[in-house]
């Protein structure tokens, strides 16, 4: 069954690629608009050849890889601050409810000013938008831990850091995986988003320059790219994901947040 | 009324063929509860289906009222052993038991009377309102068989419907069920591994044998129409018959 | 939920006003505190939040949201709708077959990995530089998540209640509206939370990229000419919004998910 899902799969991929190549050609949509899939291959073949392009992905992944440490890591720590301290949960709900959903893209003009074309535009948007996703599961792990559990902990006296470390961390770890994972689809977006508009250096500066120069099958290659990096961005956290929960894959929750 | 003639079924998939139920020849008459019981992992579950017109048999064929049921009938009304996975969640309770009807196309009052009987009969008359989630196990069963008695089936087919419940629920359940059969009149096909559960629900118990399947043993259960947990089970014919019925499961087990 | 209003207790409105208070604290708090460190600033790019504040009934108004709050947000409403209709309507057509879903898959994984804002250029070249293009860009932004959680959604369908529904001949519409989709819509409003940031940050960055008004064209002009306390007023103003469409869509799905936030609630009562 599995070996011939993938078929079907590769088989749906071939006839994607084809319809690139053949809607073009019989002249459905402008070629200037929609180049063929082969011309498309060749910009690509082209782009993988010149350094520049290699240097504009190394500052996409510097941006996306950095941000969303910064995040991960602020997301973590603050998650667990605030679920460790009673009173603090109550009070900051309502900051986090407000600031959440605050789109990161409102900070451009921001970070424009602030750093211009530097890498730390770059990183001002990728953090603002990830540290909310990891932030958010962070806080639903930590209430989801077994109440039993806890006060199991409790009673054998264990103090504050060790029921952090072997009872609330544990049990946390699969939303922390999951906020992890959207973080990193969520701080390729904001990373390519940033160069794009404000002209950071990296493919989406890259594609903004081939736009303005009328290089439509470079664009569409280099857009190509940014999506096979979503891909393998995907397919890398949910791997991590799995073998990082292996052991509880039956517990494992994804909160709709 | 109902008639299931040289029954197969194969299933095949990957390379492998599994022969659930083979040859299987019985009938139910009209009014007459019918409990199947055997051996866990015998193919209860698939031979009910191919009754219910879930699934094709891959032999012969299943007859309601003499038309060959090559789908689910209307005629027909199923009971499933899950509860919790087959009432709709985002209904309410009284929704879940109109649901079909509405399917059926009857009017508002006809379906408002049906649902209210079919509520009061099972002693949830107060739950219409209530969501199946809010409700405990046993609750939750005798909704889904209210949503069945108000689809005014010919046949009722019940798939192990009180293995997930506890004892006590269980007892008063079995009662419910004999209860509403003689109401009623309604024909019903209970499918059971508890053998006790058969005899005392039964008018007839069909003991099937291990997978494939085919009918081992067929037995008349002669204890009076009226029946109660207290002194049915404690009869010494009660005792007899199940002692029957379990020799028999037990070669079926076997192979014998 | 059931307390009638003549019986609200004295203490159930204490227990309300703590919550009140704790809710407002903070914020309040925060606000306090960079009202008092700009007080005195004279750093351009950070004026006093006085500043900001007196700017904004200046800058934001009547004419103001007529001309570029309201194009924006409808652009927004009219491509996030396309892409909700076309997402649930394809998600389903694929979900329901496994085979379907097995060809398409694959592409479907990619054209998801693809960050929806690098679509602004592409769009440019069909649709030109007006509305069209933002809601198009809008729309094929936002139908990815929705798409492929709605064929996850409809995939996991309980066998048990496929087969009661089969049983009980609920085919058709009446399946497709009262078991199909009803079953997957906690997946599919998953996949719509995240298709509107989505959603908001393609409207501002297709109002960034071209355009005569809107909410993103606006407030880079404020930056550009340097109008500072101005482009600070816009940024307040788009938080606001961003938060003003999240706690419609949280009502929206209180009042469609309610039973699934019930049912998860009595399964962790009674796991």
């Amino acid at each position: 069954m599995r070996g011939s899902d993938a078929a079907l799969g590769a088989a749906g991929f071939a006839v994607f690629v084809l319809l690139g190549e053949a809607v073009p050609r019989l002249g459905l949509v402008d070629e200037d608009h929609f180049p063929p899939a082969g011309r498309i291959a060749g910009a690509l073949g082209r782009e993988l050849s010149d350094t520049a392009f290699w240097s504009a992905l190394g500052d996409t992944l510097t941006g996306w890889a950095l941000g969303l440490a910064i995040a991960v890591s602020a997301g973590v720590v603050a998650g667990v601050v605030i679920s460790v301290v009673p009173w603090l949960r109550e009070v900051t709900a309502s900051t986090i409810e407000f600031l959440r959903p605050i789109p990161s893209v409102a900070l451009i003009p921001l970070a424009v000013l602030l750093y211009g074309t530097e890498l730390r535009s770059v990183l001002l948007l990728v953090v603002y938008a990830s540290f909310w996703q990891v932030l958010i599961q962070v806080l639903y792990g930590v209430r989801d831990v077994d109440p039993v559990a806890e006060e199991t902990a409790r009673s054998y006296g264990l103090g504050a850091w060790a029921r952090v470390r072997h009872v609330l961390w544990p049990s946390a770890l699969p939303y922390v995986m999951t906020g992890v994972r959207l973080a990193a689809a969520v701080a390729l977006i904001l990373a390519v988003t940033a160069e794009l508009v404000i002209g950071a250096p990296g493919l989406g500066a890259r594609i903004a320059v081939a736009q303005t120069s009328q290089a439509v099958p470079e664009m569409y290659a280099l857009i190509v790219v940014t999506g096979v990096l979503g891909l393998l961005i995907n397919v890398g956290a949910r791997a991590v994901e799995r073998r990082a929960l292996a052991w509880h894959q039956s517990v494992r929750g994804e909160v709709a947040v | 009324m109902l008639d299931v003639h040289g029954l197969g079924k194969v299933y095949e998939g990957s390379g492998r063929r599994t022969e659930a139920v083979r040859d299987l020849t019985f009938s139910v008459a009209a009014g007459e509860l019918v409990c199947l019981v055997g051996p866990s992992g015998c193919g209860k579950t698939t031979l009910l289906k191919c009754v219910g017109g879930l699934l094709a048999p891959t032999a012969g064929e299943v007859r309601l009222a003499g038309r060959t049921v090559d789908g689910p009938p209307p005629g027909m009304a199923f009971v499933f052993q899950e509860y919790g996975r087959s009432l709709l969640p985002w209904m309410r309770v009284g929704q879940n038991v109109e649901l079909p009807l509405k399917q059926k196309r009857l009017s508002r009052e006809r379906r408002r009377a049906l649902v209210a009987d079919a509520l009061e009969s099972v002693g949830l008359a107060d739950a219409a309102g209530a969501y199946p989630w809010q409700l405990s196990g046993g609750m939750q069963q005798r909704v889904a068989i209210a949503r069945a008695l108000a689809y005014e089936p010919e046949v009722l087919l019940m798939d192990e419907p009180f293995a997930a419940v506890d004892a006590q629920t269980r007892a008063e359940l079995e009662d419910l069920v004999r209860r509403l059969w003689r109401e009623r009149g309604i024909t019903i096909l209970f499918v059971t591994h508890d053998i006790d559960e058969a005899v005392y629900l039964g008018e007839r118990v069909l003991v099937l044998s291990a997978s494939p399947t085919v009918v081992q043993q067929q037995l008349k259960v002669d204890l009076p129409v009226e029946r109660d947990q207290l002194h049915t089970r404690v009869d010494p014919r009660f005792a007899e018959l199940r002692t029957r019925v379990y020799e028999q499961v037990q070669a079926a087990k076997l192979g014998r | 939920m059931g307390v009638p209003a003549g019986r609200v207790t004295s203490r159930a409105w204490g227990r309300a006003a703590l919550r009140l208070v704790f809710a407002l604290a903070l914020p309040a708090v925060l606000v306090a505190v960079w009202w008092v460190a700009s007080a005195g600033s004279t750093n351009v790019y950070w004026p006093p939040l006085r500043t900001v504040f007196g700017a904004f009934p200046d800058v934001w108004t009547g004419e103001r949201l007529r001309g570029d709050v309201l194009p924006s947000v409808l652009r927004l409403a009219a491509g996030y709708a396309v892409a909700a209709v076309v997402g649930v309507a394809l998600g389903t057509v694929i979900g329901s077959r496994r085979r379907v879903r097995a060809l398409c898959e694959p592409v479907l994984e990619f054209l998801r990995a693809v960050p929806p804002p690098v679509l602004v250029p592409v769009i440019m070249l069909f649709a030109g530089i007006g509305d069209m293009m933002k809601i198009a860009v809008i729309a094929s932004g936002c139908v990815w998540p929705v798409l492929l959680n709605t064929v996850e959604g409809v995939r996991a369908v309980d066998p048990v209640l496929a087969e009661t529904a089969r049983s009980y001949g609920i085919t058709g519409v009446a399946r497709l509206r009262d078991v199909v989709l009803r079953s997957a819509s906690p997946q599919i409003f998953a996949g719509l939370r995240q298709a509107l940031s989505i959603g908001i940050i393609l409207m501002v960055i297709s109002e960034m990229f071209a355009a005569s008004n809107g909410l993103g064209f606006t407030i880079v002009q404020f930056q550009r000419g340097f109008a500072i306390p101005d482009m600070w007023t816009g940024i307040l103003l788009l938080g606001l919004l961003g938060f003003l469409l999240s706690v419609l869509f949280r009502l929206a799905e209180r009042r469609v998910l309610g039973w699934y936030h019930g049912l998860r609630e009595s399964g962790r009562r009674s796991p």
